[in-house]
C-alpha cells in the first residue's frame, strides 16, 4: 500500500469519523447535552446490524435504513423520557444520565453477545477493489465514503432548507423565543437527539463493515467523536467533516508507518492541534519567565 | 370585549417575588402602555402573559380561557406574540430565516412575508444578511416582523426604543397605525413616557411590582404619572 493509498483510505474512513463528530456536535450544539453514551450507541448500531443480517433475509441497504430508523426512535425516546427532565443551565445531570446509560448498554451488550471481537461479513463486496493509475482502492470504502458525504450534504440541506432544521439552529440560539413563536421545544429536542443518534448509528454500522468491534469499542468511538468536534470547531458542519478527514488520514498514514500504533497517531495529532490552538503561546512563555 | 385579563397575579423568580397582585386587562383592538422604572416588573409581567414565567397565584385569561399555567408555545398558538426586550433575533439565522420561524407555526391571518416586507420596505434589501450583522433599528424591524408573522391577536412589545436613535424609534412607531389597523391588540412596555402616552389608549404604571396608576392615556396628567412612576408623595 503506497502512501497515496493510505491518504485516500484515511479520507474514506475520515468521512465516518466526521459523522461520529456530527452526532455529538448536534446534541451539544442544540441541547447543550454532552452525550457520554454516544460511543455505545455507535456500537449498539453495529450489533443491531449484525443481528439483523444474521436472523433476517433483509439485504444490507435495507438493514442500514432499519438501523437508522431504530436509532432515531432510540434517540427520540431517550430525550423524551429522560433528558427533557433535566433541561436547564446545568449540563451535569444530563452527563450523568448518559454516562450511566453507557455503562448499562455496554454490559447489556456483553451479556447478549459476549465480550468477543466481532465483525460484519457482507460477502464479496468486502474484498472488491478498483485499480487505476497503479492505485487500488477498495470498493466498500468508496461506497461508505459516498454515503458519509451524502449524509453530510443531507444534514446541511435539512438545517438550511426545512423548518425543523431551522428550528434546530434557532433553538441553539434562543429557545425561549422559539417557544414564543409556537414551537414545542421538547419535541424539537427529541427530533434533534433522534437525528444525532441516527447519524452516529449509520456511521457505526458502516465502520463495523471495515473494522472489528466489541462491546467495549464505544469509548474509543466516543473519543474519536470528541476529537473531531474539537478539531473541527463546535457548531460547524464543515468543521466536523474536515476534522473527521484529518483524523482519518493521520490515523491510517500513522498505521502504515508503524502498524502497531493503533489510534496513537490520531490522538497525537489531536494533542498537537490543541497546543497550536493556544494562540496565547507568547504570553504563556512570558509567564514562564516571571 | 376583553381579550386578555390578569386577576390578582403574583409572579416569582425562585423565592423572589417580582409582581404583587396585579389586575390588568386589554380589549380587542386596544393599545395599552405599561410604564415604570427599571425593575418595576414590566418585562416580568409580559413573561407571565405569554407563559414564559407562569404566574404563581392569580389567573391569566385569554378570551376567557385560563392560560395561567399553559405552556408558552400553546399560548403563542392561541395568538399571543412578543417582541422581546433586546430584540433577541436568532443570531445564526438570516433575516429571512428569522421571519420564516415566525411564519412556521402561524395562525391564519393577514400577515405574510410580503405583508411584512410592505410594512418595512428596507427589510427586502437585507433579507439575506445574517441577523447578527444588522444595526439595532434593522434588528428591531425584524423582531417586530417575526412576531407579526405569527398573526397574533395580542402583540407584546418590550422596550422597542431601547438603544435606538430617536429617528429610528419614530419610524418603528409610525408603523403602529398599520399594525393596529389589522385589529391586533398591543401591550407596549416603554420607558419613554411621552411616546407611550401618544401610542396607547390606556396606560398602567408599575412601581416595584404593583400597579400604581391606571387610566386613559390622554386623561392622566404627567404629574400623576410622575408620582406613580417614582412613588413620591405630592408636595
Amino acid at each position: 500500500m503506497s502512501y497515496v493509498e493510505a491518504v485516500l483510505n484515511g479520507l474514506m474512513v475520515g468521512g465516518l469519523y466526521g459523522l461520529f463528530g456530527l452526532g455529538l456536535a448536534l446534541a451539544f450544539g442544540i441541547m447543550r447535552i454532552v452525550n457520554i453514551a454516544h460511543g455505545e450507541f455507535v456500537v449498539l448500531a453495529a450489533y443491531l446490524g449484525v443481528t439483523l443480517l444474521a436472523v433476517t433475509p433483509l439485504p444490507l441497504p435495507v438493514v442500514i435504513v432499519v438501523v437508522a430508523i431504530a436509532a432515531f426512535a432510540l434517540g427520540w425516546t431517550l430525550q423524551a423520557t429522560m433528558l427533557n427532565r433535566v433541561l436547564g443551565p446545568n449540563p451535569v445531570p444530563a452527563m450523568v444520565i448518559t454516562m450511566g446509560l453507557s455503562i448499562v448498554l455496554r454490559n447489556v451488550l456483553v451479556k447478549l453477545y459476549g465480550a468477543n471481537i466481532q465483525s460484519i461479513d457482507i460477502g464479496p463486496l468486502q474484498t472488491m477493489g478498483l485499480a487505476f493509475g497503479g492505485l487500488s482502492i477498495g470498493l466498500l470504502p468508496m461506497l461508505i465514503f459516498a454515503i458519509a458525504v451524502v449524509l453530510f450534504v443531507g444534514v446541511n440541506l435539512l438545517l438550511t432548507r426545512t423548518t425543523i432544521g431551522r428550528a434546530f439552529r434557532a433553538a441553539a440560539d434562543d429557545y425561549e423565543i422559539l417557544e414564543t413563536l409556537g414551537f414545542n421545544r421538547r419535541r424539537i429536542y427529541n427530533a434533534a437527539l433522534g437525528l444525532a443518534v441516527a447519524l452516529s448509528a449509520v456511521a457505526g454500522l458502516l465502520l463495523a463493515m471495515r473494522s472489528s468491534f466489541s462491546p467495549f469499542s464505544g469509548v474509543e468511538r466516543l473519543l474519536i467523536a470528541f476529537e473531531v468536534v474539537i478539531i473541527g470547531g463546535l457548531g460547524s458542519l464543515r468543521g466536523c467533516f474536515l476534522g473527521g478527514l484529518f483524523l482519518g488520514v493521520v490515523q491510517v498514514v500513522g498505521l502504515k508507518l508503524y502498524p502497531n500504533s493503533g489510534p496513537l497517531f490520531g490522538h497525537l495529532a489531536f494533542f498537537v492541534v490543541l497546543l497550536l490552538r493556544q494562540s496565547n503561546l507568547g504570553s504563556f512563555l512570558a509567564w514562564g519567565r516571571k | 370585549m376583553t381579550l386578555l385579563a390578569l386577576e390578582n397575579v403574583d409572579v416569582f423568580y425562585g423565592d423572589l417575588q417580582a409582581i404583587f397582585g396585579v389586575n390588568l386587562h386589554i380589549d380587542q383592538g386596544e393599545a395599552v402602555a405599561l410604564i415604570g422604572a427599571n425593575g418595576a416588573g414590566k418585562s416580568t409581567l409580559l413573561r407571565a402573559m405569554i407563559g414564559l414565567t407562569a404566574a404563581r397565584h392569580g389567573t391569566v385569561r385569554l378570551d376567557g380561557h385560563d392560560i395561567t399555567r399553559e405552556r408558552c408555545d400553546l399560548v403563542a398558538r392561541r395568538g399571543v406574540a412578543i417582541v422581546p426586550e433586546g430584540r433577541r433575533l436568532f443570531a445564526s439565522l438570516t433575516v429571512e430565516e428569522n421571519l420564516l420561524m415566525g411564519a412556521a407555526r402561524a395562525r391564519p391571518g393577514p400577515w405574510t412575508l410580503d405583508a411584512v416586507f410592505a410594512l418595512f420596505p428596507a427589510m427586502r434589501e437585507f433579507r439575506h444578511h445574517n441577523a447578527a450583522e444588522l444595526s439595532g433599528g434593522q434588528q428591531q424591524m425584524v423582531a417586530v416582523g417575526r412576531a407579526l408573522l405569527t398573526n397574533p391577536r395580542l402583540l407584546l412589545c418590550d422596550e422597542l426604543s431601547l438603544g435606538l436613535a430617536p429617528k429610528v424609534v419614530g419610524e418603528i412607531y409610525a408603523c403602529f397605525a398599520g399594525i393596529r389597523a389589522t385589529g391586533v391588540s398591543i401591550i407596549l412596555v416603554e420607558q419613554d413616557i411621552v411616546r407611550a402616552r401618544s401610542a396607547s389608549n390606556r396606560l398602567y404604571c408599575l412601581l416595584k411590582g404593583r400597579v400604581t396608576l391606571e387610566g386613559a392615556s390622554d386623561a392622566v396628567s404627567l404629574d400623576a404619572i410622575s408620582q406613580a412612576y417614582f412613588g413620591e408623595r405630592r408636595q
